[in-house]
């Protein structure tokens, strides 16, 4: 049995924004492109949804991560991000030191705007910069190039803020793995302490799903993949950034503490269009859901459409599309996925799984010290079958 | 019954031969006339050369429409003869099938020969020597319906509480306890099982129901063997006997769907008859038995007689893959002259229970069939196959070769199994060997990615799900030493093209 890190209480908020300018050819986020009439019913909609989420009827300790994804919510204006953060704090409380970040594009962020999210109190900045390389960046569909981009880092910079994560994507076909690495050599001289780096992933129904089925583009490839991350891990741990998970590197103590809510299994409230959220027994029942006794918590997850979101919010007072309550088992398996993805691995007491650890490490998949076992680089590389092989075991 | 579509087929002709012989009234019907492509006419009159019948006497039907159906059933009253016997004799009755009832218990499908059933009667089973009181008897028309009795060239069926399936055999006389009959019906010459084949459960626990569910199968098939048997690389299952590979397909299927059994299937075997050195002889069904090469003196395989019928067209591909498949061949006549061809080849009989039954189809464009039948064992240059993954032999891959073909058969069965092999956390090895000799080898590669490092936005269940599927699939593989084995990997050698 792996320790349950989820009690006693969410403290952790996910709020989507899903506007962006233009929808990137690889992105099936729950988005929506242009509407700045929609923003202002939007926010009100997601402020409605926080009342409904602080009905919960539990003891409120104040928020430690607040999570502004998206989308692109940088391109909320400023009256209607205090406005959000303001209802935030009343229903919930943001704790002292509290990480409170915004997901955006390198398009508009000036020393200005980078402040003004300071002065509202967002300390954390999760920049999509992708890549600084502009073939690249025009295969990807950004609109955004490697000028605009590095300008951006500036800017962050000039405006003193510090806690910065740059999103970087690799295994981009047709992209060499030297013109990665030189991207990825250019970004890490403008020192940020946290880098968010994934592979290109192909998902279906996206319009690169359609071209690379129809042959237009070639799809990313495997020695790709395993050359670039390994190369990333490289040169970020050099640069004293650690792969805390498996896409994330950060230097120690700029970690995400909003990401390793999720990895580590604890419970985060969660609103607006397509937001997932995760909560308690207590908490599930307070909100009216009706579980069974065996159940543990609750995953819900809302309805992708902005447009159908807020329609649904001003009857019902929620954006819920559906949940799913989750036994013990379930819990279990998702604490074993989640905490093997962490540098910190997982506790194991199964006595199986230990044996099955003992095989994989033979394997130089997993290093295990006491009954606590984590990926190796190796084993990061084929961590979905490694966690299959404990997961059955 | 000939389809009207295709002719006379070539276990149609073996069957009408055999029913000759043994002085039986033939009703010949042309099925399916309503296919645009029938030729019933042509039929009628292919009917009338080769088997002797007047074209006007085959009967026109079509079981999809209906049409005709009245005329056989007509034709069955005034063509074949009315069953002979005496009501008043010692009854004698033969099992001809049989089910099973959870509420009645078994239900004996009879024929009444010799005098009469109905409630009330103390009955024998002659062979298994069970005595019952009848409870009920009745027809099939075609449901079951109660009579009151059954007399001497009835048909219909019997419920007496049996609830053990072995007090009621296939082929078994049924006799009055009171006024019994002195000697038993014929019965059934019992048939032997001519392929092998070990049939495992993919979850250890299923053995019990696995043996269970056998058990009841044999009830009514009586041709089904089967016997313990282990596999250091399956564990625990059961050395099935089949008459040929598509009652093993049937006794599998129905494994699958009607007892949710998760079965792996070895590839089938025939049996060998091995001579020693020593003079001793044992004959094997599983070629993981066959004994040290040392101590061999001689391997026999079984061959057969076998009768293809094949449009003259598709003549040539058909000659070519008896001659691949080690046949000899006997003789060649056109039935009728110059039209269709009977093909007569003398072959091994391990060689046509492979993928025959399919290259027959393909390469004749599924016009072509065929009909065997067992002549007899011949010595040859047979030597054993072996399979290793890992390094470590899996004794349920081994298979009985010819020499000369070994070398062929292991470098392509080797290649199949990387094919369904899924790649492992590590470099496996695949190799064939013959006599501990490594004839070929492949490898499946390492898996080098299987990560999604994106997650979106805290959607954890997403994650969770396709690990429980993978989970799934993962539970209907086998694990031999390290490595995961799929179950379509046991039956690759009958997908390998020569
Ligand atoms: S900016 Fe981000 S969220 Fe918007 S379309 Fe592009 S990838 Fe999707």
């Amino acid at each position: 049995m792996i320790a349950d890190p989820g009690r006693p209480l969410a403290r952790s908020l996910y709020l989507h924004i899903p506007f962006c300018d233009t929808r990137c050819p690889y992105c099936d986020f729950a988005i929506h492109i242009g509407g700045d009439h929609l923003h202002q019913p939007y926010v009100e909609a997601v402020i409605r949804e926080l009342d409904w989420l602080a009905d919960s009827r539990r003891p409120q300790l104040g928020l430690e991560t607040v999570y502004l994804g998206g989308g692109t919510p940088g391109l909320l204006a400023l009256p209607l991000l205090e406005q959000l953060l303001a209802a935030v704090e009343q229903r919930f409380g943001i704790a002292e030191g509290a990480e409170v970040t915004i997901e955006a594009n390198p398009s508009g962020l000036t020393e200005e705007l980078a402040r003004s999210w300071l002065a509202l109190g967002i300390n954390r900045v999760s920049l999509g910069v992708q890549s600084l390389d502009d073939r690249a960046l025009r295969w990807l569909g950004r609109n955004h190039d490697s000028a605009t981009a590095e300008a951006a880092l500036r800017a962050a910079a000039a405006a003193g803020l510090e806690n910065l994560s740059c999103d970087l994507i690799y295994a981009i076909p047709e992209q060499p793995t030297s013109v990665f690495a030189s991207g990825l050599r250019r970004l890490l001289s403008y020192q940020p302490p946290h880098v968010s780096c994934y592979e290109l992933t192909v998902e279906p129904s996206t319009a690169l799903a359609r071209w690379v089925t129809s042959g237009r583009v070639l799809g990313p490839k495997e020695q790709d993949f395993v050359e670039q991350h390994r190369l990333a891990r490289e040169l970020l741990e050099e640069a004293g950034l650690l792969q805390y998970e498996v896409s994330n590197y950060a230097r120690p103590g700029s970690e995400s503490r909003h990401n390793l809510a999720y990895w580590q299994g604890r419970h985060y409230l969660a609103a607006g269009c397509g937001a997932h959220g995760f909560i308690d027994r207590e908490a599930a029942e307070g909100l009216g859901f009706s579980l069974s006794p065996e159940d543990v918590g609750v995953r819900y997850w809302n309805l992708r459409n902005a447009a159908t979101y807020i329609k649904q919010v001003t009857v019902r007072g929620h954006g819920r599309r559906g949940h799913e309550a989750l036994d013990h088992e379930q819990r279990r398996l998702e604490l074993l996925a989640c905490g093997l993805r962490l540098r910190a691995g997982v506790e194991l007491s199964e006595p199986r799984q230990l044996v099955e650890a003992d095989r994989l490490a033979h394997l130089g998949l997993v290093t295990i010290a006491g009954n606590r076992v984590a990926a190796t680089p190796r084993g990061i590389e084929v961590l979905d079958r490694v966690t299959l092989e404990l997961a059955a075991s | 019954m000939v389809d009207a579509s295709q002719g006379i087929e070539a276990q149609t002709l073996a069957n009408v031969y055999k029913a000759l012989e043994l002085g039986l009234a033939i009703l010949p019907v042309v099925n399916k006339i309503d296919l645009p492509q029938a030729e019933p006419e042509l039929v009628r009159e292919e009917i009338a050369r080769v088997i002797g019948i007047p074209a006007e006497r085959s009967i026109l039907a079509s079981a999809r429409t209906g049409e005709g159906v009245d005329r056989i059933l007509e034709a069955v009253v005034t063509a074949l003869p009315a069953p002979v016997g005496d009501p008043e004799a010692p009854l004698r009755a033969l099992i001809f099938d049989c089910k099973y009832d959870a509420y009645r218990g078994v239900v004996v499908y009879v024929r009444v020969m010799d005098g009469r059933l109905r409630s009330g009667t103390q009955i024998r089973m002659m062979a298994s020597q069970g005595t019952f009181t009848v409870d009920e008897v009745g027809i099939f028309r075609p449901a079951m319906a109660a009579v009151e009795e059954l007399t001497a060239g009835e048909v219909g069926y019997l419920i007496a509480s049996i609830r053990n399936v072995r007090d009621s055999k296939v082929g078994d006389t049924i006799t009055e306890v009171a006024r019994p009959t002195k000697e038993p019906l014929p019965g059934y010459r019992q048939v032997s099982p001519m392929v092998w084949a070990g049939l495992f459960p993919v979850d250890g626990d299923d053995y019990q129901g696995l043996k269970e569910a056998l058990d009841r199968l044999q009830l009514n098939d009586a041709a089904l063997t089967f016997e313990p048997e282990t596999s250091a690389a399956l564990g625990f299952g059961f050395r099935c006997g089949f008459l040929g590979l598509l009652h093993m397909e049937i006794v599998q299927e129905r494994l699958e769907r009607e007892f949710q059994l998760n079965l792996i299937t070895t590839a089938p075997s025939v049996a060998y008859q091995v001579t020693l050195r020593n003079g001793s002889s044992v004959e094997i069904d599983n070629p993981d038995q066959l004994p040290e090469v040392g101590m061999i003196e001689t391997i026999a395989e079984p061959r057969v007689k076998l009768e293809i019928v094949v449009p003259r067209e598709h003549l040539g591909g058909i000659m070519e893959l008896c001659q691949e498949r080690r046949g000899e061949f006997v003789q060649l006549e056109y039935q009728p002259p110059g039209e269709r061809a009977l093909l007569t080849y003398d072959l091994p009989l391990g060689e046509i229970i492979h993928d025959f039954y399919d290259q027959l189809k393909s390469r004749s464009r599924g016009y072509a069939s065929m009909d065997y039948q067992l002549t007899g064992y011949r010595a040859e240059q047979l030597v054993k196959l072996d399979v290793l993954v890992a390094g470590n032999k899996v004794d349920a891959l081994s298979i009985i070769v010819h020499r000369q073909q070994a070398s062929n058969q292991g470098r392509k069965l080797v290649q199949r199994l990387r094919e369904v092999i899924p790649r492992q956390l590590f470099e496996v090895a695949i190799q064939a060997a013959i006599g501990g000799k490594v004839i070929a080898r492949e490898t499946v590669p390492a898996l080098r990615k299987d990560v999604i490092a994106k997650c979106y936005g805290g959607d954890i269940s997403r994650k969770r799900k396709l690990l429980e599927k993978q989970r799934e699939g993962k539970q209907r593989m086998k694990r031999v030493g390290s490595v995961e084995i799929p179950q379509e990997a046991f039956m690759a050698v009958l997908s390998l093209d020569r």
